[in-house]
């Protein structure tokens, strides 16, 4: 029956496609000679923010090239990323919360934690500036102005690093944001850009994804400059005392990668090129004080 | 942002990607291929069989078990993802078998969405046969195996609904898929995920060429197993 | 008598002391019945008196609750079971065609017993012709009329070569000049074989058409055995041609 024979020759082809699919592993380019460390799986919990800035995508190859280790990124919101280490699922944390990450560091969660470069955060809005926000020297007097005037203002609502550290700013501000004006949008910084020009509404931004999100969204920078608006980014490894599983070795390596001079000189000069800024500050060896200075 | 302007750019991009062969993009799509075809077929193995036993067997605790199929027809991608990443992760029951963020750990969640989805639709293939049937192959003089052949080939437009159920369910979702797999570039991202990450990264017109080239292929898979289905078919 | 196998005067099918209860209710409880080679059973009775059951029963498909089934000598386990139904064919009131061609539907019980496809083929076309039906081999039979439709059933069974067929009225569902048709047809080929059969029906005209002997059944029990004109009187007996009131000769 000719129908049979459609069938089995279907199945057939199908069957074949799935095995070939199994033998052609995704092609792992190999260098010249990496060292091959013992365990070569290295799972990193970092931000979404952090992934956006395609910071990331450039240093962690050379990284895996440099040390042969094999770096799984998880990327999630601040509060996420940092559960993840204090569960002892991820090796190693780039965050930008040290708020949230200094309980964890005072009992030992997390150990080798290294101040590795920042950047600020900013308040863009539309352009027309309702609020009239633009020239205001300290953050939570423009929080103020916005909540007075009550215009559109986005807030992540997700406890990310930018999410908290709005939040901060509202409290010393004094106020308790409420209202149809403000609004939670539960998603990434990206996707937050997008719903603040959609809506005519201010938000608070890392520069970093705004710069790299510019051609597409069409809101200015209304305030920056203010000292509390530092965006801080550490890196730390999970306690291999606490958590058995945890690859030490790696983290340790990547610790060491993130504060080397070579990497500290390739993120002070990251985003020139296609920014006209950079996207970040190196501050590898100060003082949280020391910076911005 | 003009909705037909993304759309229209995301068109664009899409004829792009499939005409220049991108690589990441091809790397992607065959990705999602491997990892919801690999559970569709599992689900099938696993899924039809069972669908054909609560059909026509009578045992103790059958309607609590049809039951459970049908509520499983209707569980949330997400929740599966989060139970499954639980079980999976190093401290977690399975964590042992180190399979979080990786492939297999993909085809684990959506084996699970997509095998009640089989066997339910299964079960309702197999009972919409008029039950005299079964008498009618017994007393031709067919033996166990060939009665099932025979029933399963009497309920083949169910079955390959079924099939194409399951498979959409999967091909199509992103909760799971994310949370267990990670969206690891070069390791775990499929169709689905990138084009969840290029949404949340604002990258709207990527996210449409992304979206263009997975309907694209759903397409193509279903219209082949709908030409079996239908096969000579036409409605009186 | 003689029947198409060459089994003499024998019995073919004895069924002792079959009792059937379901669901606490009791479905037939049937000292003895047996069927003689070559013979052509009626089985008669109103709704619901368990004729469907009992037939169901004698062809093995359906276990009852006591009692034992023996066919030519032999009784039926679970091990021979098998070998057992492929000696009979049933034919239901429904034509339970498969979702094929009409051809691969006739061809369906002789691909279970494994009969080699030419030779398969040639039976399953002979009895097509044989039925009128030869013209609807291509057909998909979910495209057929109820007549038809039966007819492909009926040739699936005689394609067998059964020793033992049983009809579970094969006619009711009919239409009245496809039922006389057909009835003549079937008739002449139930002389011809020589098939043993036991023929469920409850319309009493089709009776000396088919049948030799009439057993009753009434809620479950044999109340009366014996030749058509000996149960039903001597006016049953005569196999009657009833002109159809649109004058159509033959159909």
């Amino acid at each position: 029956m000719k129908t049979k024979k459609f069938w089995v020759i279907g199945l057939i082809l199908v069957f074949l496609l799935l095995l070939a699919g199994c033998a052609k592993q995704p092609a792992a380019p190999q260098q010249q000679a990496p060292p091959t460390p013992k365990n070569p799986d290295l799972i990193l919990s970092s931000t979404t923010s952090t992934r956006d800035t395609g910071l990331l995508d450039v240093l962690i190859p050379q990284f895996e090239a440099k040390t042969g280790y094999k770096v799984k990124p998880i990327y999630n919101g601040s509060g996420a990323a940092i559960a993840l280490g204090e569960k002892g699922e991820a090796d190693v944390l780039l965050t930008h919360a040290p708020s949230s990450e200094k309980p964890d560091v005072d009992n030992g969660n997390f150990i080798n934690y290294q101040l590795v470069m920042h950047n600020d955060f900013i308040i863009v809005g539309p352009p027309d500036d309702p609020a009239q926000i633009k020239g205001i020297k300290t953050d939570t007097d423009a929080f103020k102005k916005i909540a007075a005037a009550k215009s559109v203002f986005i807030s992540r609502g997700d406890k990310s690093g930018t999410n908290t550290k709005e939040l901060a700013i509202w409290k010393k501000a004094g106020i308790t944001p409420k209202g149809s004006w403000y609004q939670e949008s539960g998603t990434g910084m990206g996707q937050t850009l997008q719903v603040a020009l959609e809506k005519k509404g201010y938000t608070l931004t890392d520069r970093g994804t705004f710069l790299a999100q510019q051609k597409n969204i069409q809101l200015a920078i209304l305030m920056e400059g203010d000292k509390d608006l530092l965006n801080i980014y550490h890196v730390e490894q999970v306690n291999p005392q606490k958590f058995s599983k945890v690859n030490a070795d790696g983290a340790k390596a990547f610790v060491d990668f993130m504060v080397n001079p070579d990497t500290q000189k390739f993120i002070a000069d990251f985003g020139k090129d296609k920014y006209g800024q950079p996207l970040f500050y190196a501050d590898a060896g100060k003082s949280v004080d020391q910076i911005g200075k | 942002m003009l909705v037909l302007s993304v759309i229209g750019e995301g068109l664009i991009q899409a004829g792009k990607l499939l005409i220049t062969g991108d690589p990441e993009m091809l790397e992607i799509t065959w990705r999602t291929l491997q990892v919801s075809g690999t559970a569709t077929l599992i689900s099938v193995i696993l899924g039809v069989p069972l669908g054909v036993v609560l059909a026509l067997r009578k045992f103790i605790g059958r309607w609590l078990l049809i039951s459970i199929i049908n509520f499983g027809m209707g569980l949330p991608p997400v929740v599966v993802g989060l139970v499954t990443w639980i079980f999976l992760t190093r401290y977690g029951p399975l964590g042992s078998l180190g399979l979080l963020y990786t492939p297999t750990a993909m085809i684990i969640a959506q084996v699970i969405i997509a095998f009640p989805i089989v066997a339910g639709f299964t079960v309702a293939a197999i009972q919409a046969i008029n039950p005299k049937m079964y008498f009618q192959i017994l007393a031709l003089g067919a033996n166990r195996w060939q009665l099932l052949w025979l029933m399963l080939r009497e309920a083949r437009l169910g079955l390959l609904a079924a099939v194409i159920a399951g498979f959409g369910g999967v091909i199509s979702e992103v909760g799971a898929s994310i949370m267990v797999g990670g969206n690891i570039k070069g390791l775990t991202r499929v169709l689905t995920t990138a084009i969840s990450l290029d949404v949340s990264k604002g990258e709207f017109e990527l996210a449409t060429a992304l979206s263009v080239i997975l309907l694209l292929l759903t397409f193509v898979i279903t219209a082949v197993l709908t030409g079996y289905q239908q096969h000579r078919r036409q409605p009186q | 008598m003689i029947d198409q196998n060459g089994i003499t005067g024998q019995v073919l099918l004895e069924a002792r002391d079959l009792l059937l209860v379901l669901e606490k209710r009791e479905i037939f409880n049937i000292a003895q019945f047996t069927l003689n080679a070559g013979e052509v059973v009626a089985l008669v009775g109103p709704n619901g008196a368990g004729k469907t059951s009992l037939l169901l029963t004698l062809a093995l498909l359906q276990h009852p609750t006591g009692g034992s089934i023996y066919f030519n000598g032999t009784c039926s386990t679970r091990e021979n079971i098998l070998e057992l139904r492929r000696r009979m064919a049933v034919v239901f009131q429904e034509p339970l065609l498969m979702d094929t061609t009409v051809l691969n539907n006739v061809l369906i019980g002789l691909r279970i017993r494994g009969v080699p496809a030419p030779v398969a083929r040639k039976r399953a076309e002979e009895w097509l012709e044989r039925l009128g039906i030869a013209h609807l081999k291509g057909r998909s039979a979910l495209r057929l009329s109820g007549g038809e439709a039966q007819r492909v059933n009926l040739a699936r069974a005689f394609v067998l070569n059964p020793h033992l067929l049983f009809l579970d009225e094969p006619f009711s569902a009919l239409d009245y000049p496809t039922r006389r048709s057909l009835l003549v047809e079937i008739s002449n080929i139930l002389r011809d074989t020589r098939i043993t059969t036991l023929f469920v029906t409850h319309d009493y005209p089709e009776i000396p058409f088919l049948a030799d002997t009439v057993r009753v059944m009434l809620a479950g029990r044999i109340i009366k055995s014996g030749s058509v004109a000996a149960v039903l009187g001597e006016d049953a007996a005569v196999p009657r041609q009833i002109p159809a009131p649109w004058n159509s000769a033959s159909s």
